[in-house]
C-alpha cells in the first residue's frame, strides 16, 4: 500500500471499512462482557446447616444422606436449591460430600451391598473416603466446604458452605 | 416447448405461456372472480415471473421418490418453528416458573399440551429423516464435485440439529429436563484449560443455575434458529445453483456412442444443467420433469404422511413431563433421548484419563470424517456397487454408533 495519495474510490472504501468495524467493535464490548461475565462475577459464600438435626447419631462406617437449602452464591435471586450431603464418620474422620460424580455429575448414592458409592449413569465407583475406585470417574467425590457447630447442649451440627472443596 | 424462437434476435418471453398461468391452475369458478384483481397484483409486483423462478427447474425424472427426503425434512423445520413460537405464548424461561408453566398447559390448556406434543415428535422426526436424507445423498454420490459444499452445509445443519435437540431437552425444567442440563453442561469441562471457563459461560457459574436456563433459552430460540436459517438458504441456493444431481439411475447411457449422447444432452440440457463444474457424463440427466408441479407433488405427499404421523403420536402420546427438578435426589438416572446413546456410551469405554480423548478426539474424527467426505473418496463412480471403498467403511461406521446405542439401551434399560 503506497503511503502517498488516496483516491477518492479508496478512501471512500477504507473509510466505510473503518466505520463499519466501530460499529462492530461498539456493540461486541458490551456484548462479548455479558457473555464472559460469568467468569469473574465473584461467588458469594452463604453458610446453611444441614438439615435433619444434630449428626451425634450418624453410625461410624455408614454414610447418611442429609438434605441442606443450598443458596446459589452467583446469578439472579433464585430460591435455593436443596442438595445431598453425605455425612460419613470413618476412621476418626468427618466428611461431607457432595453427591455429584466426578464424571458426568450424576447423582451419586452409597450403596450398602457394595459398601461404596455407586453412580447409576456410568456405573462409577468410589470408596467410603471418596476415593474413586471404578468405572469412569476420574476424580474422588468432592466434599462441601464445611464446618461443626456445637450448641450449648453440647450436640453437633454439620454447616457447610455453598462452594465445593475441590472443583469437579 | 417450442423452439421457434431459438438462434433469431428476440428473446423468449420471461415467462412462458403454459407455464405462467398459475391462475389457469385454480379452478375457474375460484379463480374466476380473481382473475382480474390477480393481473393487477402481478402487474405491479411481477408475481408471476417469480413463482416462475421459483417453481420451474428441471429436475431429474428417476428416483423422484428418494429425492423428497430434503424438502420433508424442511417441512418438519418449519413444523418446530412453528409449534416453537407458539410454545413461547405459554413457556416460561426461569427456574421457578418453567415447569409450572408446562404442567399448566398439561392440566389446563389441551392444545397447548398438543403443541408441546407435535415439537417434540417433530424433533423425533427431523432426526430421524435428518439422517435418513444424509444417508440417501451418501449412497447417490451427491456430494461429488461441484456439490461439496452442498454436503458440508448439510453435515453442519445436521449438527445443528442436534444441537438444538439438546438445548430443548433442557427447557421444561423437569427431573429429566434438569439432569440433562446437568450432564450435557458438565462436558465441555473436559476441554484442556479452557475446559472450566467454558462451562461457567454455558451454566452462568460453577454449579446449574437460573442462568443456565437463560442462556440454553437463548440458544434455543434465537443463536441455533438463526445459523439454522441461514445454512438452509445457503444449503437451497446451492442446490439451485448445480441443480439436483438425483443418482446414478439419471446417468445411465443407452446407445453404444455414450459420448455423442451425452453431448446431445448438454445441448438440449434446461437450466440449470448442465450443471457447472461437474463431469460432463454427470452434467445433464438424461430425463427430467419440472419441480412444479410433478417433484411438488410428491414431496407434499410424503409431508403429508410424516406431518400426520406427527399429529397422531402428539395426541396419544404427547410430551412427557416428570417430577419437577429435584437436585438433592440420590438414584435418579438421566436417560439419554435416544438419538444421543451413542455418544453416551462412548463415556462408559472411556474412563478416567481418556474421558477427554473420548469426548472431544474420537467424537471429532467421526465429525471431521463427516464433513470431510467429499474430499476424502476421490472415486470417480456414482453407482454404489462400484464404491465398496467408501460404502464399506461407512456401514461399519453406521453399523457401530447403532451398536454403541443398543449396549446404551441395554445398560440403561437392563434388557
Ligand atoms: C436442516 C436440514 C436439511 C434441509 C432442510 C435440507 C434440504 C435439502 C433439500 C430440499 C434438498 C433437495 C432435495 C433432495 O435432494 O432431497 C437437499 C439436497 C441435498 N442435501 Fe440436504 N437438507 C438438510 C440436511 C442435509 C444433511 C444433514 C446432508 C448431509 C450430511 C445434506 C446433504 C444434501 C446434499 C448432498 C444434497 C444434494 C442432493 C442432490 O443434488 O442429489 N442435507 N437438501
Ligand atoms: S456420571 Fe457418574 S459414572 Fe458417569
Amino acid at each position: 500500500m503506497s503511503m502517498g495519495r488516496v483516491s477518492r474510490r479508496q478512501f471512500l472504501v477504507r473509510g466505510t471499512g473503518a466505520m463499519a468495524g466501530l460499529i462492530t467493535a461498539m456493540l461486541s464490548v458490551p456484548a462479548v462482557g455479558l457473555l464472559l461475565s460469568p467468569l469473574w462475577a465473584a461467588n458469594k459464600e452463604i453458610w446453611v446447616t444441614v438439615q435433619g438435626g444434630p449428626i451425634d447419631d450418624i453410625p461410624e462406617g455408614l454414610p447418611t444422606a442429609r438434605i441442606a437449602a443450598v443458596p446459589l452464591g452467583f446469578g439472579p435471586p433464585a430460591p435455593a436449591v436443596n442438595r445431598v450431603v453425605y455425612v460419613t464418620k470413618y476412621q476418626g474422620q468427618l466428611y461431607a460430600f457432595c453427591n455429584i460424580c466426578s464424571h458426568m455429575q450424576c447423582d451419586v448414592h452409597w450403596e450398602p451391598s457394595l459398601s461404596l458409592f455407586e453412580c447409576p449413569c456410568h456405573g462409577g465407583l468410589y470408596a467410603i473416603t471418596g476415593r474413586n475406585v471404578g468405572g469412569p470417574p476420574p476424580q474422588p467425590l468432592s466434599q462441601w466446604v464445611h464446618r461443626v457447630y456445637v450448641d450449648a447442649q453440647g450436640k453437633h451440627y454439620l454447616q457447610i458452605a455453598n462452594r465445593l472443596q475441590e472443583q469437579i | 416447448m417450442s423452439d421457434s424462437t431459438a438462434g433469431s434476435d428476440v428473446p423468449p418471453p420471461a415467462v412462458p405461456e403454459e407455464r405462467g398461468d398459475f391462475a389457469g391452475l385454480v379452478p375457474a369458478p375460484i379463480a374466476g372472480p380473481f382473475r382480474k384483481s390477480w393481473a393487477w397484483f402481478d402487474d405491479r409486483t411481477g408475481i408471476t415471473g417469480l413463482l416462475y423462478k421459483g417453481l420451474y427447474e428441471a429436475v431429474p425424472k428417476r428416483g423422484g421418490w428418494a429425492y423428497t427426503l430434503g424438502s420433508a425434512t424442511l417441512v418438519v423445520i418449519i413444523v418446530q418453528f412453528f409449534t416453537g413460537i407458539f410454545l413461547l405464548l405459554d413457556y416460561v424461561p426461569s427456574v421457578t416458573q418453567a415447569y409450572g408453566s408446562l404442567l399448566y398447559l398439561r392440566t389446563d390448556d389441551l392444545f397447548g399440551d398438543w403443541i408441546r406434543g407435535i415439537h417434540l415428535w417433530g424433533a423425533y422426526t427431523l432426526m430421524l429423516l435428518i439422517g435418513v436424507h444424509a444417508l440417501r445423498t451418501f449412497i447417490s454420490a451427491s456430494y461429488k464435485k461441484p456439490r461439496e459444499l452442498n454436503w458440508i452445509s448439510g453435515v453442519m445443519l445436521f449438527f445443528l440439529v442436534l444441537a438444538m435437540a439438546i438445548t430443548g431437552a433442557m427447557l421444561p425444567w423437569d427431573q429429566a429436563s434438569y439432569w440433562t442440563a446437568v450432564v450435557v453442561t458438565n462436558i465441555p469441562h473436559y476441554l484442556p484449560v479452557i475446559g472450566n471457563g467454558v462451562r461457567a459461560l454455558w451454566r452462568g457459574g460453577d454449579f446449574v443455575g437460573p442462568l443456565t436456563l437463560t442462556r440454553t433459552f437463548a440458544l434455543h430460540i434465537w443463536v441455533l434458529p438463526a445459523l439454522l436459517l441461514g445454512l438452509i438458504g445457503g444449503h437451497l441456493y446451492l442446490l439451485r445453483r448445480h441443480g439436483e444431481f438425483g443418482s446414478w439411475v439419471n446417468y445411465r447411457t443407452t446407445t453404444d456412442d455414450p459420448e455423442k449422447e451425452i453431448a446431445e444432452r448438454i445441448r438440449h440440457a434446461e437450466p440449470p444443467y448442465p450443471t457447472r463444474g461437474s463431469e460432463p457424463r454427470y452434467s445433464v440427466p438424461s430425463e427430467t420433469v419440472d419441480f412444479f408441479p410433478d417433484q411438488l407433488f410428491k414431496d407434499t405427499v410424503v409431508s403429508l404422511v410424516l406431518v400426520i404421523f406427527i399429529f397422531v403420536m402428539a395426541l396419544i402420546s404427547g410430551a412427557p413431563l416428570d417430577g419437577p427438578a429435584n437436585a438433592a435426589t440420590l438414584t435418579y438416572v438421566p436417560t439419554p433421548e435416544w438419538f444421543y446413546l451413542p455418544l453416551d456410551q462412548l463415556l462408559v469405554f472411556f474412563p478416567t484419563e481418556l474421558i477427554g480423548f473420548g469426548v472431544f478426539v474420537v467424537v471429532g474424527i467421526g465429525a471431521t470424517l463427516m464433513l470431510a467426505l467429499p474430499f476424502i473418496d476421490r472415486n470417480p463412480e456414482r453407482h454404489p456397487i462400484r464404491r465398496p471403498d467408501v460404502l464399506v467403511p461407512a456401514f461399519f461406521f453406521i453399523g457401530t454408533v447403532i451398536y454403541l446405542a443398543m449396549l446404551g439401551v441395554n445398560r440403561l434399560y437392563n434388557l
